[in-house]
């Protein structure tokens, strides 16, 4: 048996989409098949979501047959950074991928345990013209029948490398086969193939929900990230320079160096939300598509998390975050998920629950029932219409109920429909 | 389809703006069909959103209750208000889902979606006047999550002279009364500074939409009035 599962890296396979965008112009190429594309894609994730505890336990015996893994099981976060700072040793670079697990959940607690990380993907960009600003200045791909496809463009099967060098790489997991323990990962740059080449220790973080059935399952689903998030990734594409470290640059260790390959399986919460009503977020493959047309998005003061969506959702469920309160309930998530994940009402959901334990502020308390202001509204109009454009009124507005002072409100209408219904049809 | 309509206006139609419910009293009027206006309270989702789930729970099963009693003889119920429809049709199914709201949910449409599926049936009256105007349709998210953003061009496309010069299908960031809350007044206006750029852009005679929150989001930021699909059709059969 080989002594590591083999890891491969996906990568979208730009001359043949090149060829296929050029098919599809001149009418030569039958589009692809979006929807069977999801359909296969739900079908993995469901059993995913529906067999997780007896997945989890495949893949720990399949892993545990590989001499030169390791493996642990960190049920949190602080538990996954204290194992992965005893890995790490004295060594304090630590090069991670844009994955949300290593960046939205361990990222805090390896920096606050002393190691220093970095994006190392950042540093592949020279000079840099952002030129997408929001949603609106996407190429819209699939509107127009083009899909990227994702290719396996590099294999580790062992650990043997000329390119050692001293610092550790904890990588965020895209899929894992429970059958035979091949990993598999999507990049965009090159940074993870090079994590494998150079990296002195390889720490592979393994959220619960990317354990699936086989080979073809994993391989399936992390070509689909590539295509269903594709246009996501550009919207936050710019580098940071915060982020840049050239790993390039460290000396390359003499030969003859042991490279250490870990696997870390983590929970951190994920066990209790499958009990917990909201089982369907196991359905998501990190993918972001849902990040594709959200309008807060791009204006939120997000610099330390890769957002999403459902990011938002599941880290409100997590607890690092504080508030799901931006969401605009604009459904558009909820179009964009490949595997139809209803993330406004469990976002609605957990916010329900939240207040429920916590209790809702009296601004919210004052807005319960919008049509009982209506309806004071419409009797006292247009009274009610003079009022709302004073500013004492609009002053009073913002500080007891939260309103805007420049927010343009309604007029209401001293003749209801209903009343003017019962006067016309008696 | 029945000779008969059961009507959700919804708060917006009803206390701010009863020319969007008169409008469509009278445009169906003109295919023979009679509008039933029960009794109703607001869809529930304002309160959803304000965290007040009982109370969304009150009013939800007070409308399902009241519009399924009116439809039962095998009416179909009308919305002018996307949010509404969309509450009424799917999202207060997560949370209330009983033998009523399926009822609902399986015989609701948007107003334009219903005119134009009278229209495929050959069943709407198309005796429209001349309207030599450009129209700037801005597709509210409550509808495109629904998948209805064709409906209502087409439907606007019937009147003759009509252009529709800009469909637009960008979030204007308004979300019912989340654009007006302090918290969100400025996320609000940085999402809608887009569609107020392409309004003031398209040089348009009539900017049409739906939603009562993407209406007032629009004339904040534009100054330009925007109307609902109904009126312009009632002003098209009036003017034939």
């Amino acid at each position: 048996m080989a002594k590591i599962p083999d890891i491969a890296v996906l990568e979208p396979a730009a001359e043949q989409s090149r060829r296929r965008a050029a098919g599809v112009f001149v009418g030569k190429e039958v589009q692809p098949d979006l929807e069977s594309l999801k359909a296969r894609l739900r079908e993995i994730r469901q059993h995913c979501r529906d067999n997780q505890g007896a997945l989890q336990r495949q893949l720990e015996k399949t892993m545990g047959q590989f001499p030169e893994v390791k493996l642990t099981f960190a049920a949190d976060v602080k538990e996954a950074a204290a194992y992965i700072k005893e890995v790490a040793g004295k060594a304090e670079l630590a090069s991670i991928n844009k994955s949300s697990v290593v960046i939205n959940e361990l990222r805090p607690q390896l920096q606050a345990s002393g190691l220093k990380t970095y994006i190392r993907y950042f540093k592949e960009f020279n000079d840099f013209e952002k030129r997408i600003e929001d949603y609106w200045d996407l190429p819209g791909l699939h509107e127009r029948g083009l899909v990227e496809s994702f290719d396996v463009s590099q294999t580790l099967s062992h650990l043997r490398s000329l390119q050692v060098r001293d610092y550790i790489a904890i990588l965020g997991v895209n899929a894992v086969s429970a059958e035979d323990g091949s990993v598999f990962f999507l990049q965009h740059m090159a940074n993870i193939s090079k994590d494998l080449e150079q990296a002195k220790k390889i720490i592979l973080v393994i959220g619960l929900e990317k354990v699936v059935k086989d080979r073809e399952a994993a391989l399936f689903q992390t070509r689909c990230m590539g295509i269903f998030g594709l246009e996501s990734i550009l919207l936050d594409l710019g580098p940071k320079d915060v982020e840049r470290y050239d790993f390039d640059a460290l000396a390359v260790l003499p030969r003859g160096q042991d490279r250490e390959l870990h696997v870390l399986i983590l929970d951190n919460g994920r066990s209790e939300l499958l009990e917990d009503g909201y089982r369907d977020l196991f359905l998501c493959i990190d993918c972001r598509a849902c990040a594709r047309q959200c309008p807060i998005g791009m204006h939120l003061d997000i610099k330390e998390w890769v957002w999403s969506p459902k990011n938002y959702l599941f880290g409100f469920l997590q607890g690092w975050i504080p508030s799901t309160e931006a969401s605009l309930h604009c459904g558009r998530c909820k179009m964009e998920c490949p595997v139809d994940i209803d993330i406004p009402s469990l976002i609605w959901k957990a916010q329900f629950e939240h207040y429920a334990r916590y209790g809702r502020s009296w601004r919210k308390r004052l807005l319960d029932n919008p049509e009982v202001l209506a309806k004071v509204g419409s009797w006292t109009a247009p009274l009610s219409n003079w009022a709302k454009g004073i500013p004492p009124f609009k002053v009073a507005m913002e500080l007891v109920a939260g309103i805007h002072r420049k927010a343009n409100l309604p007029s209401f209408n001293r003749q209801t429909l209903r009343n003017w219904f019962r006067g016309n049809r008696g | 389809m029945a000779e008969k309509i059961v009507y959700y206006a919804g708060c917006f139609a009803n206390y701010y703006n009863p020319e969007i419910g008169k409008a469509l009293i009278e445009v169906m009027k003109k295919s023979g069909i009679e509008v039933m206006f029960p009794e109703q309270k607001c869809c529930g989702m304002p309160m959803m959103a304000n965290g007040n789930l009982k109370g969304a729970e009150k009013n939800v099963r007070f409308n399902f209750k009241s519009l399924a009693l009116a439809a039962s003889p095998g009416y179909d119920i009308i919305t002018t208000c996307p949010s509404c429809n969309l509450m009424l049709r799917r999202e207060s199914l997560a949370f209330f889902d009983t033998e009523e709201a399926r009822f609902v949910s399986e015989n609701i449409y948007d107003a334009g979606e219903y005119l134009m599926l009278l229209h495929r049936q050959g069943r709407l009256n198309t005796d429209f006047g001349k309207m030599p105007i450009k129209i700037f349709y801005h597709n509210p998210c409550h509808l495109k999550l629904q998948n209805i953003t064709q409906e209502p061009v087409a439907l606007l496309k019937l009147i003759p002279g009509l252009v529709v010069s800009r469909i637009n299908t960008y979030c204007c960031g308004m979300g019912g009364s989340y654009g007006m809350k302090k918290n969100n007044y400025n996320l609000s206006a940085q999402i809608a500074k887009k569609v107020w750029g392409d309004v003031k852009a398209s040089e348009a005679d009539r900017v049409v939409t739906e939603c009562g929150g993407c209406k007032l989001q629009i004339e904040a930021g534009t100054g330009i009035e925007a109307v609902h699909p109904l009126i312009l059709l009632d002003e098209a059969y009036k003017s034939f």
